[in-house]
């Protein structure tokens, strides 16, 4: 990997959002295409973050200040995405389950989908079973994703996809559910279509599901 | 295999529970308390690793009390190996606190954006202001408040809990510091009476396990503690 794009991504390890964006463009100066700088350093970053996270090698705020790093960085990214004229993998709905209000894993999800070329729609937190629904309805994603920090709100992920099953939309989509609380054998249990372990993984998951990855 | 009751009593429990476990518990149970760091559910992982550590490092065959809940998943796991383990059917200490998982529902259910405190929290944990202030040390200010409105904008009440009116006394001045610090994500400040009852409980059941009803968990020796048992 060169020289630049592994010092973007420690950059986002650090969560230094004032320089990510300078050697963003330092790196398009360099050559690169923003697929290859958001593929190569800023995703490498974040999973980085993701792993640390998980072994308690990094928290919350050093978490939030990377993912900081990693939007910034994007910003340039986006426009130039945009215009690189691939093709959306997908769409997604997603949000944080009914009763729980916490929002920054969720967030990360949405913020690393739509770096993987996602259209996200976010659905913000709180979100009760019939906002899904309708969400499904209106806006015909590919996937759901779900998300919460609570066990005592990750149950409501299952209602969720039961409302959806009886609503009779559960066919047309697929579920990945995730949170500090969930583990693979929830996910199997309440007939989610699978589980990201952290951001970066639900991200990937996202892909998978696509048949993209 | 020996009668569970005849077991020797250990208790690993949360640092939280400090506020609480000492003085309701017998004299002969308080000197086989150990307490872990609050800090470990917020890395659900590292609280089973080390809750395993403990368990494996008890050699005589024993009835271990977790003085826990699910944890955030965090008890999720865990093997008894030759021991009986005996845990709270909780999601968490709020519902210990509360007195009853059902409390605890209700009052999730009529504002699950609370952030509790309790005199366990107030002592021997955290709660925002101190994490304000730890967060200032560590990142700056700027950074500081900048991750404080970004983990709790969402919240709308801020609940002292006790289990006696002179406790909310007591811990009310610390409480309301909290409370203004909080103002400024909306967040109301209520006071709400708890109960000891569920700790009550657990000491009668560590002494005859056959009083253990569907509040508790208990895994025989070789068993393993699972998520779906705390599900309700």
């Amino acid at each position: 990997m060169s020289a630049i794009l592994e010092q973007l991504s420690a950059v986002v390890i650090e969560g230094d959002e004032t320089k990510s964006p300078g050697l963003v463009q330092k790196a398009l100066d360099e050559g690169f295409t923003a697929k290859e700088i958001l593929d190569n350093a800023l995703v490498v970053g974040m999973t980085e973050v993701g792993i640390r996270f998980k072994r308690g090698d990094m928290f919350v705020p050093e978490v939030l200040m990377s993912a900081e790093a990693m939007q910034t960085g994007l910003g340039i990214l986006r426009p130039l995405l945009a215009a690189s004229g691939a093709e959306m993998l997908g769409k997604i709905v997603m949000g944080t389950v009914k009763g729980d209000l916490h929002d920054i894993g969720k967030n990360l999800v949405g913020m690393l989908c739509e770096g993987s070329g996602f259209d996200v729609i976010d659905l913000g937190f709180n979100v009760a079973p019939e906002k899904f629904i309708e969400a499904v309805k209106q806006h015909k994603p590919n996937i759901i994703g779900m998300s919460a920090l609570l066990t005592t709100t990750m149950r409501s992920m299952g209602h969720t996809i039961k409302a959806l099953e009886e609503a009779g939309l559960r066919a047309g989509v697929k579920i990945m559910v995730g949170g500090a609380p969930v583990d693979r054998e929830f996910a199997d249990r309440v007939g989610a279509d699978g589980y990201g372990s952290n951001a970066p993984a639900g991200a990937d998951l996202a892909k998978q599901l696509m048949g993209a990855a | 295999m020996a009668s569970p009751q005849k077991l020797p009593v250990v208790i690993l429990a949360c640092e939280i529970m400090k506020s609480m476990l000492p003085d309701l518990l017998p004299d002969g149970l308080v000197d086989q308390l150990t307490y872990f760091d609050y800090g470990l559910h917020r890395v659900p992982n590292k609280l089973t690793w080390t809750l395993q550590e403990a368990i494996d490092s008890i050699e005589t065959p024993s009835l271990i009390v977790l003085g826990y809940g699910l944890c955030g998943n965090g008890l999720n796991g865990i093997r008894a190996r030759q021991h009986t383990l005996l845990i709270p059917r909780v999601d968490d200490c709020i519902a210990i606190l509360l007195g009853s998982h059902k409390k605890y529902m209700q009052e999730f259910e009529a504002v699950p954006g609370t952030y509790y405190l309790s005199k366990g929290w107030l002592e021997s944990g955290s709660h925002p202001l101190k994490e304000y202030h730890e967060y200032v040390e560590k990142y700056g200010e700027k950074d500081a408040a900048w991750v404080m409105d970004q983990q709790y904008r969402h919240y709308d009440r801020l609940a002292l809990v006790a289990h006696t009116p002179a406790d909310i006394d007591k811990y009310r001045a610390q409480a309301e510091a909290v409370a203004r610090y909080c103002e400024q994500w909306g967040m109301r400040y209520e006071e709400i009476l708890g109960s000891d009852v569920y700790v009550r409980r657990m000491i009668e059941v560590i002494a005859a396990l056959e009083k253990a009803d569907d509040d508790f968990v208990i895994v025989p020796p070789g068993g393993e503690i699972r998520q779906e048992q705390f599900i309700r």
